[in-house]
């Protein structure tokens, strides 16, 4: 096959194969360093430059014009040398970048970052991008503050500052960023969040659960400082939606027939497992026959001793008075029917609740008449007490005219005279039935105790009646009683089959998930514990077989926003490059390379027999091409200094094999070879680099070939 | 000039060329006819050896032509002129050029190649093409191209291997003409490999019939198509005289 490259082709071959590499190399790097340079300068375009911008303000658009003002107003009034710069500006908000003075970049600034901006109008939120810094993600609030003083007195910080969940610390240089963010994973390696997460419907108590916890801890790492930092905050947002379903499921249980079931001496009935009972049926179940359609049929939630719970999961219960009491069956595979498991209560609470709803209704209806009333039976009372009053003090006029009457009677002389004794009765009489009509106790009349009446208290007292009916009528009734139709009309109008159906798919998805909450964290500095080891040991503690443990970073360290930008732009570069340079060999082989691999193929089927089947894979041109695409792939990448992510340099080798091989077993059908004007060339007595000039490459594709060949084509 | 002995040319179990001898004078003209298939090109390749034989000896003016190294047999190569059935001109060269870019390849000043490609050009009747291309060229046309190329090089020895055969019967004769009027106005030895048996009469000094690989019978056209003793020459009678 060698022989082909003779007459100097070899020469021509090699220098093919450099100006490959080159030209691939420097087309997928210079693509590469385009797309880096094209992505850096929009970074400077949309950060600014290093260090000059603090924070990008993130602002409505409709309050830009307001926002900018007052922006200017902070700049001027109380940093004066501040930057401010509009950057670009997307989905109906607009970006303001913001640089504070030189001497007003200090923690105290940073740390009042809130009540700094609090007055810019429609600003949604901030970035905070100071440079040269180094931020740490997710610290736990329990010790954010002794992280930021042990930050702060690492060499080349200038000063650590929170900003909500990370702690930015801010650098004296870019020069430190490598070695603080060492030290400060160093740091960080010396807490752990130990998190224990309960199974659903699990209560725990945070604070004596942890403190439990904290002992068992302690016995198996006594060197290591820990402390219960439990939060009852949801941060995520799965963890809502958990707490919601879990809710929802609650509600559903509590809004269904609530079943409970007594269990016949003997009989034992598991978590899960069904029973029937006739409901509302006219069949009346018994033992070995099949199940009606309209049986309702229970699932067992929980069984505790003789007593167990259910949820009707078919058929319904909705009885007059909302309960019903019947026996329960086993309720076996195909609809069977098996043994009687012991009585069966069914409380329908949609029913009621419906009841009581319907009762206060009615009472609210008559409340607001009732008050009507009221109010008129006080007034009533006031003027038949004022009257009284009137009554009174005339009685007591009349009484003393009376005794004066007396008096003079009994001075005019000692014998009465028939007309004083009538007029003497007739007092009497009237006395008692004023005192009468004034109290029931008036059977020995006496006027002195009618004067002790507190006419007075009497008074007041009805004066509060009055009011309080007044302020029930300054109640508006009818709004309430709007209120309370409208809650019995929003109530699900579900049936137990259908409750018990959503229940099940809430089941389903929350099956073996953790609800928020019903976690424990602990921090454990010096330890760390190994969270492998204690699981079993906490199970056991806590009797609690489905808890998990999970070690959590006190924070994760992560470089400032450009230089994390400009290290994903590099790998970028680098993946671009490699993309690149793979498909540019490709592109090569295929356009240059196939028209050398064919006619190499041809010379030699001229020259010896013609091979078949397997030998025609395996011939030496497929292997030769192979080789070829190996040498130039992996020389392409390597000097484009591409790196695509998991690609080793041995797998671009081998990439390059495979694309070799197949265009040099398929090159024809790149590049087909004109075998009659190579036959005429042989026939003319041309060499084998003169049949290449002058006949196949500018026959071939145009490409780096053909480009090359200009200068050695005579015609 | 040309001596070929115990010539064999195998593909894979079939055999092209079955031991051939065969002798050429100087300024002879050869006709080679024979049923399609019967190793006519396969032989007359191995001349120049456009295809490699297994086995043989072939030697010109007493030189092995087997045994040269590249380069000299390519320096042989261009002495030999041969006309490709299917004129295996260069598509993307106009006329003038397909005649002289062997020679300039070869080393000649292009002014010389240009009018030897003239001349040549001119022998054939397509002095006035020289800037067209073959694909603008008739069938004809397009062999006399072939025809002046192979005659550009001054050859010692024309090896013709079915000339006409992808011509259309009106072109053929413009062909056979010029081809004629060549054997008759130099001196050049000629193989010619042909179905044309009108035209083998008149020019060949001696016809070769070959069948299944071998020489089955060789002699003055007279004699061959007077009284043959081989199969095919019995069919060549029966058919000049139908
Ligand atoms: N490159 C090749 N590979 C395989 N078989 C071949 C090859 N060239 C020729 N042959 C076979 O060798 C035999 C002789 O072929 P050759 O072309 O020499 O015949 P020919 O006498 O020139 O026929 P024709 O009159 O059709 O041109 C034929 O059977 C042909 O199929
Ligand atoms: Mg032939």
């Amino acid at each position: 096959m060698f022989r082909f490259f003779r007459d100097g082709l070899y020469r021509d071959y090699i220098i093919l194969i450099l100006v490959t590499i080159i030209a691939g190399a420097a087309v997928s790097s210079g693509v590469a360093w385009a797309v880096d340079v094209y992505f850096g300068d929009t970074i400077q375009e949309m950060i600014g430059d290093n260090g000059e911008f603090d924070l990008i303000l993130h602002i409505r658009e409709a309050s830009e014009e307001a926002a900018v003002r007052e922006l200017e107003r902070i700049a001027q009034q109380q940093y004066p040398g501040a930057v401010i710069s509009k950057t670009i500006s997307l989905a109906g908000q607009v970006n303001y970048l913001f640089g504070f003075p030189k001497e007003a970049k200090t923690a105290e600034t940073f740390s009042r970052l809130p009540s700094i901006f609090n007055a810019v109008p429609g600003l949604n939120s901030y970035t905070v991008i100071v440079e040269p810094s180094v931020l740490v993600r997710g610290v736990h609030p329990s010790i954010s503050d002794t992280l930021q003083q042990r930050f702060n007195q690492i060499g080349g910080v200038s000063f650590a500052f929170r900003d909500g969940k990370n702690m930015l610390i801010v650098l004296e240089g870019a020069e430190h960023s490598k070695r603080v963010m060492n030290e400060v994973k160093q740091i960080l390696k010396d807490y752990q969040v130990l998190e224990i997460r309960f199974p659903m419907g699990f209560d725990v108590d945070v604070q004596s659960t942890g403190d439990a916890v904290i002992q068992l801890l302690r016995k198996e790492y006594p060197g290591a400082k820990l402390a219960n930092v439990s939060s009852t905050e949801y941060g995520e947002e799965l963890d809502a939606l958990m707490k919601t379903l879990v809710e929802m499921r609650h509600f559903l249980l509590s809004y269904a027939s609530k079943v409970t079931i007594k269990l016949a001496p003997g009989s034992t009935v598991v978590m899960g497992e069904q029973i029937v009972v006739q409901g509302l049926s006219q069949q009346v179940p018994a033992s070995g026959e099949e199940a009606a359609s309209d049986h309702v049929v229970i699932e067992i939630l929980e069984v505790n001793g003789d007593q167990a719970q259910g949820m009707i999961v078919s058929g319904s219960a909705a009885a007059d008075g909302g309960v019903l009491t019947q026996p329960g069956y086993e309720y076996l595979s195909e609809s069977k029917i098996g043994k009687p498991v012991g009585e069966v209560r069914i409380e329908n609470e949609r029913y009621r609740l419906n009841y009581a709803i319907e009762e206060s209704l009615r009472l609210l209806r008559e409340l607001d008449g009732l008050s009507v009333e009221a109010a008129l039976a006080v007034e009533r009372a006031d003027k038949v007490l004022t009257t009284f009053q009137e009554a009174l003090m005339q009685l007591e006029v009349l009484q003393v005219q009376m005794q004066q009457l007396n008096k003079g009677l009994a001075e005019k002389g000692a014998q009465s005279t028939s007309e004083q004794l009538i007029i003497s009765l007739f007092i009497n009489g009237l006395l008692k039935s004023i005192a009468k009509s004034g109290s029931e106790t008036a059977e020995e009349f006496d006027l002195d105790q009618l004067e002790n009446l507190d006419i007075a208290s009497m008074r007041s007292s009805l004066e509060s009646i009055a009011e309080q009916i007044g302020s029930i009528q300054e109640i508006d009734v009818q709004a309430i009683i709007d209120q309370v139709s409208d809650i019995r009309d929003s109530l699900p109008d579900l049936d137990d089959e259908e409750i018990g159906k959503s229940v099940r798919l809430v089941d389903n998805y929350i099956a073996g998930q953790v609800i928020p909450g019903e976690r424990i964290q602990i921090l454990v500095e010096k330890g760390p514990v190994d969270t492998e080891a204690v699981e079993p040991l906490i199970r056991s503690r806590l009797q609690n077989q489905y808890l998990n443990v999970y070690s959590i970073a006190a924070g994760t360290v992560n470089p400032d926003t450009r230089t994390e930008v400009f290290r994903i732009l590099k790998e970028v570069r680098a993946t671009i490059a490699g993309i690149l340079s793979i498909v540019l060999v490709g592109v090569f082989l295929i356009l240059d390379h196939a028209t050398i691999f064919s006619t190499l193929k041809w010379f030699r089927a001229n020259q010896k027999q013609p091979r078949h089947g397997l030998a025609k894979l395996m011939n030496p041109v497929a292997l030769f091409s192979a080789a070829v695409g190996a040498a130039v792939l992996a020389a392409t990448y390597w000097l484009s200094r591409a790196a695509v992510p998991y690609v080793s340099m041995a797998t671009v080798a081998v990439i390059g094999m495979g694309l070799g091989a197949a265009v040099g077993i398929f090159s024809e059908k790149f590049s087909p070879v004109r075998a009659d004007e190579i036959m005429a060339g042989l026939a003319l007595g041309l060499n084998n680099a003169q049949i290449m000039h002058e006949i196949v490459i500018p026959d071939g594709r145009p490409g780096l070939l053909q480009l090359m060949n200009r200068a050695k084509q005579k015609f | 000039m040309l001596k070929i002995r115990g010539l064999r040319k195998q593909y894979g179990k079939h055999i092209a060329v079955d031991g051939v001898d065969l002798d050429v004078r100087r300024g002879e003209t050869v006709v080679i006819m024979g049923p399609s298939g019967c190793g006519k090109s396969t032989m007359i390749r191995c001349v120049n050896r456009l295809t490699e034989p297994d086995a043989g000896e072939i030697l010109v003016d007493g030189k092995s032509i087997l045994s040269l190294d590249d380069q000299s047999l390519r320096e042989f190569r261009r002495t030999v002129g041969f006309v490709f059935q299917q004129f295996n001109l260069i598509a993307r060269l106009n006329v003038l050029d397909n005649v002289m870019f062997h020679l300039v390849l070869a080393g000649v000043p292009r002014e010389q190649a240009e009018a030897r490609a003239r001349k040549a050009l001119a022998k054939v009747g397509l002095e006035s093409s020289e800037h067209k291309h073959p694909a603008n060229l008739s069938g004809g046309e397009q062999q006399r191209v072939g025809i002046a190329r192979a005659l550009a090089s001054n050859p010692q020895l024309m090896l013709w291997d079915e000339p006409t055969a992808s011509l259309d019967p009106i072109l053929i004769g413009e062909v056979l003409d010029v081809m004629e009027e060549l054997v008759r106005t130099t001196n050049t030895t000629s193989i010619i490999v042909t179905h044309e048996v009108g035209f083998a009469l008149k020019v060949a000094d001696r016809i070769i019939l070959m069948d299944k690989g071998k020489v089955v019978e060789e002699g003055s056209p007279r004699a061959i198509f007077a009284d043959p003793q081989s199969e095919v020459g019995k069919k060549y009678q029966r058919l000049i005289a139908s």
